[in-house]
């Protein structure tokens, strides 16, 4: 996958992107800049979920072990995926400090990420208290399709329990985008690198654990 | 069908034979409600507030509770013997069986030491009890299958608590909101939508049961 290796000249452009070109949003000044960085880690930690989730599904169901590999590399996303959770929270906390006032709103997006930390950080426990064995492929692979078999669970409750601050530019009732050209291809700009940087790290490690 | 039966019977046995997590369940729901009750003493709080400690007993006599089921057949190394005398679902249904009902004696007394101590006024009894057995039926099927994958994994009963909490997030917040709900003076009572709750306990319930079925041979065969 050669296109993933444009990560080497889409990282630089994104950050010259956000922090040079892109203008601050009316009223929150340069701290809107945060958000270039934030949604695209966002948008990584619940992909590298989504990954981890399906390269577990397919090794499960792998009759003929054709991709024997798959649960290590199930594992290697959900350890890049705890990562970009991590940046995700703390860069989130950081906007909510300067824009609404305090670390942490219980917000529905603030909540649900803390969950998707709550559902890694228990993976990696239930992993970590057995020895390497095809035993504990299964289960951790079990355990993040249970996982992921909930998750619309926690759409729909997470919003009735919590109400919320998020500003909502994407997704929205009239379904129209918010939001200044250039903060709109700063931003999809963005979520491209940071996706192709996902596959790239995850590559990396897939390569040198093998 | 015969399998699940004479699976559920066995268990049933066991249990009836020497009590030990029957007993052992019912004095950690007690004395952890007794405990609380006492803690906070004569205070008024509010139905949601009352709602949350509830749930929480119930939530923390399931975890001490559940798993047992399999990892008992993991220290009395009987799991060989079931592993080739039923099929995984047979296992995986009457254990489920089991727990449910079990839970089910558990949830009963912790609620009704917890409403007299409390001197709680359910203002709807119909929907307290439906949340009540809803909830723990999300639970028992929750905890029926991580039960199985802590059994595996030497059986530390602190890590069914870090592996089903997240889980169990969303059943937690539906109970609490329904005992709430059933505590709290509502004038819509008679309305369908009073029961919304319910109707999500059930579909988590259905979706995690179904879930467990399928996966539930993988842990079952692996050694």
């Amino acid at each position: 996958m050669k296109i993933i290796k444009t990560v080497y000249v889409l990282i630089p452009l994104n950050i010259f992107l956000a922090l040079k070109w892109a203008p601050p949003v009316r009223g929150l000044g340069d701290l809107s800049r945060i958000l270039f960085f934030h949604v695209p880690w966002a948008w990584v930690s619940l992909l590298a979920f989504l990954i981890a989730a399906l390269y577990s599904l397919i090794y499960l169901f792998d009759k003929k072990n054709k991709f024997y590999s798959l649960e290590k590399k199930s594992y290697n996303s959900a350890f890049l995926g705890i990562i970009f959770t991590i940046l995700t929270i703390v860069s989130g906390s950081c906007w909510a400090k300067l824009s609404w006032g305090s670390f942490w709103n219980w917000d529905p997006r603030e909540t649900s990420i803390v969950v998707l930390l709550l559902i890694y950080i228990a993976y990696f426990s239930l992993l970590s208290s057995m020895p390497d064995s095809e035993k504990k492929h299964k289960i951790g692979a079990i355990y993040l399709i249970l996982a992921i078999i909930i998750a619309p669970f926690f759409m729909f409750v997470i919003p009735r329990i919590y109400p919320s601050l998020h500003p909502d530019p994407i997704i929205n009732s009239k379904k129209e985008i918010f939001l200044d050209n250039k903060i709109k291809i700063t931003l999809a700009i963005s979520i491209v690198s940071f996706t192709f940087l996902y596959f790239y790290l995850l590559e990396l490690i897939n390569k040198k654990k093998n | 069908m015969p399998e699940i039966i004479k699976n559920l019977k066995k268990d049933i046995k066991i249990e009836f034979r020497n009590r030990s997590a029957l007993n052992l369940a019912l004095a950690f729901a007690l004395i952890s409600t007794l405990t609380i009750s006492l803690i906070i003493g004569g205070v008024p709080l509010e139905p949601k507030k009352e709602a949350i400690i509830l749930w929480l007993i119930i939530f923390f006599s399931a975890i001490s509770s559940l798993a047992y089921t399999f990892i008992r057949e993991e220290e009395k190394k009987t799991i060989l013997f079931l592993r080739l005398n039923f099929s995984a679902e047979s296992v995986y249904f009457s254990k489920l069986i089991f727990n449910i009902f079990f839970f089910f004696i558990i949830q009963i007394i912790v609620a009704i030491f917890y409403v007299f101590f409390r001197q709680l006024e359910i203002q709807s009894l119909n929907l307290f009890i439906l949340g009540l057995l809803g909830g723990g039926l999300a639970l028992a099927s929750t905890i029926t299958i991580l039960g199985a994958m802590v059994a595996k994994a030497n059986g530390q009963s602190s890590l069914l608590a870090v592996i089903s909490f997240p889980l169990l997030l969303p059943v937690l917040w539906m109970a609490v909101s329904s005992t709430t709900k059933s505590l709290t003076p509502n004038p819509f009572s008679s309305n369908p939508v009073f029961y919304n709750e319910i109707y999500f306990l059930l579909a988590f319930s259905g979706i995690m049961i179904a879930g467990s079925f399928i996966f539930f041979k993988f842990i079952w065969s692996s050694q």
